[in-house]
């Protein structure tokens, strides 16, 4: 095998790939993806307590609940509008404020609440929004509560959605970039006949292959890491988060090189990328909800590279802790080598 | 010459033709087997129950706090018909909906289980039991494991403390880390609360009665599960992906010219164009109504309404695959192009699994009737009546995307 043959046909892939729609593709959707999560779904798998407010008069309990933490506060200004959305679970509860209320509970008058909550909310969204509105209420009566309530903290805390979202792009990155890059690369250049021309000449068939999985090697960890550092997600070890990422790299794209020697045509390929995507892509899925038991992700390639992602990166732990998941992810790695040199023969036919 | 071929036989028999095609590519027949048994399959798959309770643990049990509380009342000369206000903390505490109350013997306890080292699991019968995972014991029999969020650790002299107002007690939250802040926020109101009530300070507000509060069908206990949920957003993907398929297929005849030589017949473009919407209309209603049949979601009241929402989401999708079916692109062009068109339409798809948590942008989107309708009418069971302005949007965006579909693919065949 010849080193340098290897790198001309890798460059001449790097000049010529670029300009196809599949590359643009792998390049574009990390980043459109996290502009759709952040902008469209900021709060999609969390959806926090949702409560509507209509402020007749100036009241502090609008600015305080505008500044409570995990709640969704919707300003509105008409009472028929939050009652509508009440009713169709848009918000989970919804608050009328006269123009005296605040007046009215100071003075001890004890005003009629106008609360509402959607029949469709769950009992805990209704605890959470009701006892803290009441809280919010009492507030205005300057008394002391007659208990104190001291929080101690136990364990780590939780992460943003923003943050929990990553591993899925970061994976959808892996996907495009270190599967359909090489297998698309390689369909294509036996349709149109390039392949044939390349083989009748002192090239062999194992660097054409070893520059087409470097080919999506290279491209699915530039942008497997460019999606971390775009969502800022490098966490306190990025050299770690690098090496998840390569190996990572390096397992998709063996998957991406073997399913472009098995393609002979482009309709092949589609078919092949999307029957195996569902194989591939459950382990995303449980990863998404956790509540599923997780042992049956454990049978899916790919979770032994969703896992120390999220570990790594998200988490932040080290290596050490997810050695046994690299290992594994190494391991399909390299055992798919020989399948790869077993199925070579199909380039030729 | 004129041809006495009728246009229901010449748009049979290119139907017909589209039929063979379509059934001859082996791809196109295991991806939508595979595709249906995949989506069905995820459906039973996905959890069937919802889970919308609190739970957290309180140290001491409450009998304990109860009986220690009222003792020193007693002593202290309060009536005993007063104490039965105290009661009260229990009922709010066990009866509350929405709560799910484990009670352990002390704060040690409490800790280990707020900090994950202890586990807590409750049988059949309602019973909580507290388990060693290091330890000797096995996990009593079709218990299911429960996991508190937070932990309230009361004085003992708690009640008394606060109903004689002599001394200011002071309870500890112990939090896990990782729970949301508005739990963590309403279970430290709740305490201030009980102990406003205790203390003879009524609420500031008068209450409205249930009734008035809860707006719509009250779903404690009944919540929408996320199966529920899934059932017309399996519909709604199935009849998306159709596009893939369709558009290839149009694609394939624009890259082939099978088109211009079936114009030299008595075919004319409207024929193709017809052909092409029954052909892919039937393919996609098809599958979608297969799916919604292996889901059960068909019901006696709501069968023809969802037939017709389906048939208006198929005609969708099969316009939009003429729209990009007409650019003749190759394999992978065309498959890049029909992803440029599907994203953004299976936004809304989101936007009706969980309400509330997308921008408003994305009712404007074509798909969003479709999906709201099958979303209403699975879920909520909406009649014809409920359902005839989502049914018009959903109707005038199909005619649109169609309208647009015929057009570009009619100037693509002409300029063959």
């Amino acid at each position: 095998m010849s080193i340098k043959r290897v790198l001309r046909i890798l460059l001449k892939d790097f000049s010529v790939e670029p300009r196809k729609s599949f590359f643009i593709w792998a390049l574009i959707m990390p980043f459109a993806l996290t502009l759709l999560f952040q902008f469209a779904f900021g709060s999609l798998f969390e959806p926090k307590p949702r409560l509507g407010i209509v402020d007749q008069g100036n009241s502090v309990i609008t600015t305080e609940v505008q500044e409570l933490e995990g709640f969704e506060v919707l300003i509105l200004t008409e009472t028929d509008d939050l009652i509508d959305k009440v009713k169709q679970h848009d918000l989970d509860a919804g608050l009328i404020l006269s123009a005296d209320f605040d007046r009215e509970v100071k003075a001890g008058e004890k005003p009629l609440l106008e609360f509402y909550i959607s029949g469709e909310s769950l009992a805990s969204n209704r605890i959470i929004v009701s006892v803290t509105t009441i809280e919010i209420i009492r507030g205005l009566e300057d008394s002391e509560a007659p208990v104190e309530v001291e929080t101690v903290y136990l364990g780590e805390p939780g992460l943003p959605l923003s943050i929990r979202l990553v591993p899925l792009i970061v994976f959808y990155a892996l996907v495009m970039a270190g599967m359909w890059v090489p297998s698309s690369s390689l369909v294509e250049e036996k349709e149109k006949g390039t392949m044939t021309a390349l083989l009748v000449t002192s090239v062999r068939i194992s660097e054409v292959l070893l520059a087409k999985w470097l080919l999506g090697f290279i491209f699915a960890t530039f942008l497997a890491a460019a999606t971390l550092l775009l969502n800022q997600a490098f966490g306190p070890r990025p050299l770690e988060v690098m090496v998840v990422i390569i190996l990572a790299a390096a397992l998709t794209s063996m998957i991406g090189l073997l399913i472009g020697i098995y393609s002979k045509t482009a309709t092949m390929l589609f078919t092949l990328i999307k029957s195996l995507g569902i194989f591939l892509f459950i382990p995303v899925v449980f990863y998404l909800f956790p509540e599923w038991p997780q042992w049956i992700a454990k049978f899916f390639p790919l979770y032994w590279i969703i896992s120390p992602i999220w570990e790594v990166s998200i988490k932040g732990e080290p290596l050490s802790l997810v050695w046994f998941e690299m290992m594994i992810a190494a391991a399909i790695t390299l055992g798919l080598i020989p399948l790869a040199l077993l199925l070579k023969k199909r380039m030729l036919t | 010459m004129s041809s006495n071929i009728s246009a229901g036989r010449l748009l049979i028999a290119l139907i017909k033709k589209d039929i063979r095609v379509y059934s001859r590519n082996m791809i196109y027949l295991f991806l939508m087997v595979l595709g249906l048994a995949f989506f069905v399959a995820i459906y039973w798959l996905v959890p069937d129950q919802v889970e919308e309770d609190i739970t957290f643990a309180i140290t001491p049990p409450l009998a304990t706090l109860i009986s220690e509380g009222k003792e020193t009342l007693l002593e202290h000369g309060v009536p005993e018909y007063m104490l039965e206000e105290i009661e009260e903390v229990e009922a709010a505490f066990k009866e509350e909906e929405g709560f799910l109350l484990v009670e352990v013997e002390n704060e040690d306890i409490l800790k280990k289980v707020i900090g994950r080292e202890l586990d807590v699991y409750k049988t059949d019968q309602d019973q909580i039991i507290i388990h060693d995972p290091g330890g000797d014991k096995e996990i009593p029999a079709g218990a299911s494991k429960i996991v508190p969020d937070i932990g309230m650790s009361f004085p003992s002299s708690f009640l008394s403390d606060t109903v004689l107002g002599h001394e200011k007690p002071t309870v500890t939250v112990f939090a896990d880390a990782a729970v949301p802040e508005e739990i963590r926020g309403a279970m430290e109101a709740l305490i201030r609360e009980m102990a406003y009530q205790l203390a003879g300070k009524d609420l500031p507000v008068e209450m409205p009665d249930e009734e008035t509060i809860i707006l719509g069908q009250d779903r404690i206990g009944d919540q929408i599960s996320m199966r529920a949920k899934m059932r017309p957003l399996i519909a709604f993907f199935i009849l998306m992906m159709e596009t893939f398929s369709l558009a290839s297929l149009i694609s394939n005849e624009v890259l082939q010219r099978t088109v211009t030589a079936l114009l030299v017949t008595p075919v004319r473009t409207w024929h193709f164009l017809m052909a092409k919407t029954l052909f892919g209309t039937a393919l996609a209603m098809g599958q979608a109504v297969i799916v919604l049949i292996l889901v059960g979601a068909f019901s006696a009241t709501n069968w023809l309404l969802l037939l017709v929402i389906v048939l208006l989401g198929s005609l969708l999708f099969t316009a939009v695959a003429m729209l990009v079916g007409a650019s003749g692109k190759d394999f992978i062009g065309q498959l890049m192009y029909s992803m440029l068109f599907l994203i953004p339409l299976m936004i809304p798809s989101f936007a009706v699994l969980f309400p509330g948590t997308v921008a408003t942008w994305v009712n404007l989107l074509p798909t969003y009737p479709i999906v709201r309708l099958l979303h209403d009418v699975t879920i909520y069971g909406i009649h014809w009546l409920d359902s005839i302005n989502l049914m018009i949007y959903a109707a005038l965006w199909t005619l649109a995307i169609y309208g647009a579909g015929l057009f570009v693919l009619k100037r693509k065949v002409a300029a063959l």
